[in-house]
């Protein structure tokens, strides 16, 4: 196939914070050092390559940004400083705004004036369905002294909510991955058996649980794997209990602090905490290679995830304590930031990677399993 | 006749001979040699001390003859027949044994090659044997120069001479003078204007009192050597009766025509130029197509005509930089256009090269590889509905992919090769050419502007490409020279020449044929060659080629040659039982 290079990508890609543009003249240095470097998945070059050159086809068939973990080795020793990492970083919001098909993405990343409006006007929504619909306030407590949530904040509406949304972005996800299927696999004409599907199929949940190639990536400090790790099962664990075990979760007993549901809470709760304050600290110090360049959108979503976890701890303490009102009005806080965080930060904006990474080593196994299984079968062919 | 006493001095070379040779043992077997009065082995024999070694031993051992077992003769010949002038002794009463390129450095037995050492230095001492003392001869020097092209190399190098009083006559082939400097705009890398330079200089050329210009001249024939040339110019009808002492030699080198490579279309497309058609453009302050519009897309093409099998094999050294010096005029002229340069490999040696290198390709200049051996970029009229001219179709190495590059003007980087009458003007200079054509300078390294004709020099881009500064350099290296020899009035010739005995020579003149420096004429009254030991380089072709023996080349008599064969065999048939 024959591409036509495009001098105009580069202007898109300088919008979503790519920099030092021309720097790179292909020692090849960054693809040697890096860690994760695998022949038709990561390549860092040459994806240094295709950026320069606008080759748009390949650049979005490249899965190479997902497979890199940022450990910024690469952008340390370049001897152009032409920052291949930060290149790689920059390439997942572009591919991110490429896999959604609604353009909302492009607009966020590329417009800071859209994505606050969205997310303030997701919030105002938020506050404007309970000031309007809302039931009264009870600022009697139960017999243990807790407030009753449950009167302030029904579970069935709750969920209902919780429901709706999780299925909205789902479906959302769900769509773009299918779009990156497609640039991935389908357009560049990758042929893969349909067994081959199923037998690598084990590595989406492995990859998403532990982000073992993360950890082979996190070559100075082994801490910023862990925090990472932390703040993903805080988040996951504090999903499922919300979205799926809304009445095992939200309730007006206060139990013994060993009783699971406390745990698991306090554990997610931690988790973030950790993670978030590990990254914080990081991105203002810039201690770290990765930390070095944040756009709006890191910041955005790191504030967004600090809050409501803040908020989540307040509201526990609010309610155990017997503090109506302020458990009230911090409740619809904490959920006027959580929504918008999960519609805009989940399907369009930094936190796709949660969902992008996992395929993109799906994907890469795909294509390898299948060129292996070509050979083998070519070899096969050949001694017969 | 004398007593023969011969002293041999095996050089250690630090440890470039001594870790492969075992120059002591060579001195010892050596030392008992007929004839050899003292053989030592030193460190370095071409230090003060060791020079003074064999000053002392000369005068102390009564010695007459000296070899010295070290380096090439090429390095250090001179050094040490220098050293026998000081001991008072005739410098050709020496011989040099070449023991590290020929040994120490291309074999890796040291039992062997220290008996190679030997065999070398046998031979040398059987050879020495029969060596005489050869006299130094001089001729006078007419101070005026000839200078044969009229580009920046040429008129530096006049201006250089006739600014100092002496008489310069330059001979260009065009009209115009200033060569391919006139013809260009802004010059990399720091886009001074070359105009500027040049017109000034062709001002100045034209109005000095010491300069005699011929234009739309060309030289037929030279006679004579150095100190001594003479040549007959014809100009406007008349004849002149030019004479001098020394000839510069500044004939430039011209672009390559690049009709013949398929691939670009180059005369079909009418939007495909080369780099000397678009210094025009420049010059003329419009860069347009042929329709008359601003092109939206440049694409350059670099190595057009070099570093390719097809067409020529060397780099042509300045194509590179004026690309970038290109994009950059372009960038400021159009600053919307897109820049495409396509290149093999970007060379940016030299001064302010590689910072304009960096500067450039951070003026939104795209730069795509590909490979100048096998795979062309090929250059095609783009569909009807697209939105540019024509499309160049490549292989870009960098990425692997196959790309398509947008183009509405293509500026072809051509590269430069010898003028049409290279050869016949080597020839009537009596100079040589190398394999690429270029003029052969004495030694690539050691002497970049002689020749192998004494008072014949090369300058400029004749010699090899290069950039203008490097040509001026050469040419006011060679002004240098070619003063030298003016103020001291006479110079030293070869006295390693051949000579025609009268009495054996048969007046076949074969000798005349075979000479490569013209330096036999025919002595029609006795019907014998003579030969002018001016011009003679003693090469020994004639010597040779003459089948009765008539010409002997001094210093390579058949008695050196032969009695140094047998020393080599002596010890080399050891060699062979190993
Ligand atoms: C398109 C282009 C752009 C360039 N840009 C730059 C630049 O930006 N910076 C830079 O440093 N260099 C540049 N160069 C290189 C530069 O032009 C040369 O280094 C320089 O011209 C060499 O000068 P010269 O006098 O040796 O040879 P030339 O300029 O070639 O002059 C040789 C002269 O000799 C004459 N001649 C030839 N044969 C005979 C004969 N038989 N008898 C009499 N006269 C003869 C010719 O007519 C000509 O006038 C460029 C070259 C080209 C082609
Ligand atoms: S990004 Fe840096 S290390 Fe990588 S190829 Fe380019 S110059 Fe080399
Ligand atoms: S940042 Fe680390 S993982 Fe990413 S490409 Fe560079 S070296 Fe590889
Ligand atoms: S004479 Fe030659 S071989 Fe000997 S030390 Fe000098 S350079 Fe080396
Ligand atoms: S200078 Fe550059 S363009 Fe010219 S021949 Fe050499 S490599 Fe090619
Ligand atoms: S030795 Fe060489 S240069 Fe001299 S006359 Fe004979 S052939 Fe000519």
């Amino acid at each position: 196939m024959i591409q036509r290079v495009n001098p105009n990508l580069k202007k898109d890609l300088l919008k979503l914070g790519v920099k030092d543009w021309n720097e790179c003249f292909h020692c090849g240095n960054c693809t040697a050092i890096c860690q994760l470097t695998e022949e038709d998945s990561l390549n860092p070059r040459k994806v240094f390559r295709q950026a320069q050159l606008g080759l748009k086809t390949s650049l979005q068939a490249n899965i190479s940004p997902w497979m890199c973990y940022y450990c910024g080795e690469c952008s340390d020793t370049c001897p152009r400083d032409a920052n291949p990492g930060e290149l790689m970083m920059s390439l997942r919001r572009y591919l991110t705004s490429i896999y959604d098909w609604t353009g909302l993405s492009r607009l966020f990343y590329t417009n800071k004036f859209m994505e606050f409006a969205a997310i303030l006007g997701l919030a105002t929504i938020v506050i404007l369905l309970f000031a309007i619909w809302g039931p009264p306030l009870d600022p009697t407590l139960t017999s243990e002294g807790g407030v009753k949530i449950n009167s302030f904040a029904p579970i069935k509406w709750i969920e209902l909510g919780d429901w709706s949304m999780a299925v909205v972005v789902a479906a959302l996800l769900i769509s773009n991955i299918l779009n990156m299927f497609y640039k991935v696999i389908i357009k560049p004409g990758v042929k893969i058996p349909l067994s081959v599907y199923a037998t690598e199929l084990w590595k989406l949940p492995a990859h998403f649980a532990t982000q073992a190639k993360f950890r082979k990536c996190d070559t100075k400090g082994k801490y910023y794997w862990g925090a990472h790790w932390m703040m993903m099962t805080g988040y996951t664990i504090m999903f499922i209990l919300i979205v799926v075990f809304l009445p095992e979760f939200q309730v007006e007993e206060i139990y013994d602090w060993w009783h699971w549901q406390r745990l698991l809470g306090y554990y997610s709760t931690f988790g973030l905490l950790f993670g978030l304050i590990y990254v914080i600290i990081g991105r203002i110090k810039q201690n770290n290679q990765i930390f070095k360049f944040s756009h709006l959108s890191d910041w955005l979503f790191v504030i967004m995830l600090f809050m409501t976890t803040v908020s989540g701890i307040m509201l526990h303490l609010f309610r155990i304590n017997g503090m109506p009102y302020a458990t009230y009005y911090t409740y619809i806080a904490h959920i006027a930031i959580l929504i918008p965080m999960i519609c805009i930060e989940v399907p369009f904006s930094k936190w796709s990677h949660l969902a992008y990474r996992p395929f993109a080593i799906y994907f890469a196994s795909l294509k390898k399993a299948a060129s292996e299984k070509q050979y083998k079968t070519g070899l096969a062919a050949e001694i017969a | 006749m004398e007593e023969i006493r011969i002293g041999v001095y095996i050089c250690w070379c630090g440890t470039n001979i001594a870790k492969m040779v075992d120059v002591e043992d060579v001195a010892r077997e050596l030392s008992e040699m007929p004839d050899v009065v003292i053989a030592k082995d030193y460190k370095y024999m071409c230090s003060d001390p060791g020079q003074d070694l064999i000053i002392k031993d000369i005068k102390k051992h009564n010695l007459n003859r000296i070899v010295v077992s070290a380096c090439s003769p090429r390095i250090h010949e001179l050094t040490f027949r220098r050293t026998l002038e000081n001991a008072g002794l005739n410098p050709y009463m020496f011989q040099m044994a070449n023991i590290r390129e020929q040994v120490s450095w291309v074999h890796d037995d040291r039992i062997k090659a220290t008996k190679k050492a030997k065999a070398l230095v046998a031979a040398a001492i059987n050879r020495i044997k029969w060596h005489e003392s050869l006299d130094k001869r001089t001729v006078s020097i007419n101070p005026s120069t000839l200078v044969i092209g009229g580009g920046i190399a040429g008129i530096t190098a006049a201006l250089e001479l006739a600014d100092t009083g002496s008489q310069v006559f330059l001979v260009e082939k065009e009209r115009k003078l200033g060569g391919n400097m006139a013809k260009i705009d802004l010059t990399f890398p720091y886009l001074n204007s070359a105009q500027q330079i040049i017109n000034e200089k062709i001002d100045r050329i034209e109005h000095h009192p010491n300069i005699r210009i011929f234009r739309n001249t060309v030289i037929d024939e030279i006679f004579g050597y150095i100190g001594n040339f003479n040549s007959t110019i014809g100009q406007n009808g008349t004849e002149a009766e030019l004479k001098f002492g020394n000839i510069i030699v500044a004939t430039g080198l011209k672009s390559f025509d690049p009709s013949g490579i398929k691939n670009y279309g180059y005369g079909k497309l009418p939007d495909v130029i080369t780099s000397l058609e678009f210094e025009q453009m420049l010059l003329n302050g419009k860069i347009l197509t042929k329709e008359g519009k601003e092109p939206a897309n440049v694409a350059i093409i670099h190595c057009v005509g070099s570093r390719n099998s097809d067409e020529h094999e060397y780099c042509s050294r300045t194509c590179c930089m004026s690309a970038l010096k290109y994009a950059n005029q372009l960038r400021s002229a159009i600053p919307e256009v897109n820049i495409y340069q396509a290149y093999a490999d970007m060379r940016a040696f030299g001064k302010g090269c590689e910072e304009l290198y960096c500067s450039t390709s951070r003026k939104d200049v795209m730069f795509l590889m590909f490979d100048q051996q096998k795979d062309l970029p090929v250059i095609m009229e783009a569909k009807a509905d697209d939105s540019c001219k024509m499309v160049i179709e490549m292989n870009e190495k960098l990425s692997g992919e196959r790309i398509e590059i947008p183009a509405d003007l293509v500026i072809l980087m051509v590269g430069l090769e010898a003028q049409d009458d290279a050869k016949e003007l080597a020839r009537s200079v009596g100079i040589s050419m190398c394999g690429n054509s270029f003029f052969m300078e004495k030694h690539p390294k050691l002497d970049p502007v002689a020749t192998t004709t004494s008072g014949v020099y090369v300058v400029g881009n004749c010699q090899a490409p290069k950039e203008i500064p490097d040509a001026i350099s050469q040419a006011k290296a060679a002004t240098a020279r070619i003063m030298a020899t003016i103020k001291q009035g006479e110079v030293e010739v070869e006295v390693i020449t051949a000579e025609v005995n009268e009495d054996i020579c048969c007046g076949c003149k074969t000798c005349i044929q075979v000479c490569p420096y013209t330096a036999i004429t025919f002595d029609e009254n006795n019907s014998v060659s003579v030969v002018n030991e001016a011009i003679c380089k003693g090469c020994g072709t004639c010597g040779s080629a003459c089948p009765t023996g008539a010409i002997r080349s001094r210093h390579f008599t058949d008695n050196q040659i032969l009695s140094q064969i047998k020393g080599l065999m002596s010890k080399s048939l050891e060699l062979n039982e190993l």
